[in-house]
């Protein structure tokens, strides 16, 4: 469901709700905001439990490097700590990395929420049209979005190829060196892509007029407004929980000192 | 008086020199193309055919660096006086290689880029790719998918309808049907060349020219230094420049090689044929006397075309077994179901069926490359000489990507000598597909070697040396499936053929006895190919 909204209606809801994640320094907010973005993917965009559990893994082990350091390294963490000042979750180092931790995950899963059900051609049609976005850069960014995909076939062509060379089949999951080892093969790869993208664009046309049609651009319909209204109401209504508990008073507070 | 309307294209003493490269890469050339005319132009691998090309709408130099001397005019001004981009309205390019071509959009978006920036209106821009597409037989339920994630022909036929759907007055096309199976490929050939249209020129590249030179008004033959080697009317031409073709490692199509037999036999056709129903036709016409001849000559041609190797023994080691196999490409949906098939030592065989049948994906299950989906794969892990050479290089000179030595024998033998010091990405396509196939081949004995479209891009001296390394791989014992749409290149070199298509294995047996079946064919979107017409006819002689 979520798929078929407008994209730029969604990305600017989701935008307002990555700078209240990062402004809002309280865990219930970061817990309410995963909370919601699971239960998006999984019951409007029918995404298994599973799935939204792997997809926080990578940014629970970056969120895990704020709690250790907020745990370990108390100086460094002065303003989280000023922040954690009444820790609800024991300690007041625990409690900010515990937050940190927490907002490391709502952030990552706000961003995964959208690139999950955002079709970047969609986005970019939608930029053109709406925000005026100029094609070469539409179609510069349309490029590299699409290319982060085409990067893991890339890999698996070149895992093949060196496999052949050494006579052996590849590992299922590369290892740390070969990873390292695949970094600038797949740099040149994007390189070399991007320079014929630009050629092929280029011979087909691209700027040759002022002015270029946009077939197929999505158009705003009554579920993008429907879909605003709840998300901002829902957004509202956090950040005055937040401001309940006091939170955002300490982070003006603390800003002001 | 007869009116010469003036060139909508034409090279002035033109040659292109790449920075740092000594040689020029193609020149001094002069040629023009009328409005209305559908000229050929042929040359081996690494002639700069493709460059030429490229000097047309100024894409070489004004985006690709280059040198070029000598004159370019296209519609009555010099390239050089508009960008690249501004020429797009007058000329629709199909690059070589499609994945050079297509942006990596959905299949209807690709279409319709050069429409959008042309700025027509959104609805004419939609009627227009729904033609487009039709026109060229994609599906509808496909025209969401990333082009990305098509196949090698799939890709193909989604540039050629972006081309199309420009309805430019001048197409430039680049080996238009190299990845698209045998009746893709001759529906396409009739699309792009058969309408005549006083207003639409074509200038074409291509190796694959059975069925398409009775389209043709003129040809053009460019040799391996980049210069003109002759030029004229397909039938007068290829009569009188048939050695010089061969000679050059031209591919030339079997009708002429027909008539050459011929005339070096005592016997001159009063017309030249150019396809195999004009030379069956004229063979049939000839009296008594030079007609058992001709027919000797024939016969002798025709059994030279086909695989001389020796069917491997029933009873051979099994090299790879599928068993109840599905397969699946890296990420993507099930393609094929339940397949099963085995394999020996010394055994070539042919893979077959139309495009995204799943041939590829075949091929790399075969190998041990892909995991099955289900079912059980046994077997040596295999080589594979990817569909897309450039998957093959992983090193930054043509030496380095030869490790076996003699590294400069194995070079000299695939015509890459002197080129050991570039970057195999500066190739042309046919050198990079040369070079592919060293990796694989060269002073090495796979047990298993899958060869996916290995003649693709490949010129007729290139062919021949690839069909004789098989033979020598074959009888070393590897077992060698290749993966291809050039029926006459498959029935030369394999004994055995697989047709996949419906998501299944349609057939698996000898390969002339499946080339004959004309119900198979038709479901696989095959086409008999010339050599079995011909013997087919002779064969009807005898009776």
């Amino acid at each position: 469901m979520l798929s078929r909204l407008h994209p730029l209606p969604k990305l600017v809801l989701c935008s307002l709700w990555l700078a209240a994640s990062m402004l809002i320094f309280d865990a219930a907010f970061q817990l309410l905001t995963i909370g919601i973005v699971a239960a998006s993917l999984i019951l409007l965009e029918r995404r298994s439990p599973l799935l939204v559990l792997a997809l926080m893994v990578p940014f629970a082990l970056f969120g895990f490097g704020f709690l250790t350091t907020s745990v370990l390294f108390r100086q460094e963490s002065d303003f989280a700590l000023r922040m954690a000042e009444r820790a609800p979750f024991g300690g007041a180092a625990f409690s900010a990395g515990l937050v940190l931790f927490l907002r490391a995950i709502a952030c990552g899963m706000i961003s995964a929420l959208f690139v999950l059900t955002t079709d970047p051609g969609a986005l970019i049609k939608a930029m053109m049209v709406s925000w005026r976005l100029s094609p070469r850069i539409g179609y510069s960014l349309f490029s590299a979005l699409h290319l982060t995909r085409d990067l893991a076939s890339e890999a698996h062509e070149m895992r093949l190829a060196r496999a052949m060379r050494r006579g052996r089949p590849p590992r299922r999951i590369p290892g740390p060196m070969e990873t390292i080892s695949l970094v600038v093969p797949l740099l040149a790869f994007a390189i070399r892509r991007a320079s014929r993208m630009a050629i092929a664009m280029e011979a087909r046309g691209l700027g040759a007029l002022g002015h270029r049609t946009v077939a197929g651009a999505p158009e705003i319909h009554l579920r993008d407004l429907l879909f605003t209204a709840a998300a901002a109401t829902m957004l509202a209504a956090a950040i005055y929980g937040a401001l309940f508990s006091n939170t955002l008073l300490k982070i003006v507070s603390t800003c002001l000192k | 008086m007869l009116e010469i309307a003036e060139p909508v294209a034409s090279w002035q003493d033109v040659a292109v020199r790449y920075p740092y490269h000594q040689a020029t890469a193609v020149g001094p050339v002069s040629m023009a193309i009328r409005p209305g005319e559908r000229l050929l132009l042929l040359g081996p691998s690494g002639s700069g055919k493709s460059t030429l090309l490229q000097t047309l709408t100024g894409l070489i130099p004004q985006s690709i660096l280059a040198d070029v001397v000598g004159a370019v005019r296209l519609f009555g001004q010099e390239a050089s006086a508009r960008a690249p981009a501004q020429w797009a309205s007058h000329v629709a390019q199909l690059f070589q290689n499609p994945e050079q071509m297509l942006c990596g959009m959905t299949v209807a978006d690709e279409v319709a880029f050069a429409l959008e920036n042309q700025g027509l209106a959104a609805s004419e821009i939609q009627r227009r790719v729904a033609a487009a597409l039709d026109r060229v037989g994609f599906p509808h339920d496909q025209r969401d998918r990333r082009t990305m994630t098509l196949s090698g022909g799939e890709k193909q036929l989604v540039a050629l309808a972006a081309m199309l759907a420009q309805n430019a007055p001048l197409l430039v096309i680049d080996e238009p049907t190299a990845h698209l199976a045998p009746a893709a490929a001759s529906r396409l050939r009739s699309l792009l060349l058969a309408s005549r249209q006083a207003a639409r020129s074509a200038l074409i590249v291509d190796h694959r020219l059975d069925g398409m030179l009775g389209m043709i008004d003129r040809v053009v033959a460019i040799g391996a230094d980049g210069t003109m080697i002759d030029g004229g009317a397909p039938r007068e031409f290829f009569r009188r420049c048939h050695a010089t073709l061969v000679s050059n490692g031209i591919w030339v199509p079997l009708a002429v090689a027909v008539d050459a037999a011929l005339i070096a036999a005592g016997i001159r056709l009063a017309k030249a044929p150019l396809t195999m129903s004009e030379a069956i036709a004229t063979l049939a016409a000839l009296n008594d006397g030079r007609r058992t001849l001709s027919l000797e000559v024939a016969r002798s041609l025709a059994a030279r075309q086909l695989a001389t190797a020796q069917a491997s023994g029933t009873d051979n080691d099994i090299i790879a077994a599928l068993s109840g196999v599905h397969c699946a490409p890296l990420f993507g949906p099930v393609t094929l179901r339940d397949v099963s098939l085995v394999l020996r030592r010394g055994e070539t065989l042919a893979i077959l069926g139309r495009n995204g049948a799943g041939k590829t994906t075949l091929g790399a299950t075969l190998a041990g490359l892909l995991r099955p989906r289900r079912g059980r794969r046994s077997g040596p892990m295999g080589s594979i000489c990817f569909q897309n050479p450039e998957s093959q290089f992983l090193t930054g000179s043509v030496r380095e990507e030869l490790t076996a030595p003699p590294v400069d024998r194995h070079l000299a033998e695939w015509g890459l000598a002197g080129l050991g010091d570039r970057h195999p990405f500066e190739l042309s396509q046919g050198q990079k597909r040369r070079l592919a196939l060293a990796t694989v081949t060269a002073g090495r004995d796979p047990p298993l070697l899958v060869l996916d479209e290995p003649t693709a891009g490949l010129d007729a001296a290139g062919k021949s040396l690839l069909s004789r390394r098989i033979e020598r791989l074959a009888g070393q014992g590897s077992a060698i499936a290749l993966i291809t749409h050039d029926l006459d290149f498959a029935l030369g070199v394999c004994r055995r053929a697989v047709v996949v298509g419906e998501g299944r294995v349609l057939a698996d047996g000898p390969i002339a006895a499946l080339m004959r079946d004309h119900a198979l064919l038709a479901r696989a979107d095959l086409e008999e190919p010339p050599v079995l017409a011909l013997l087919r006819w002779l064969e009807s002689c005898r009776c």
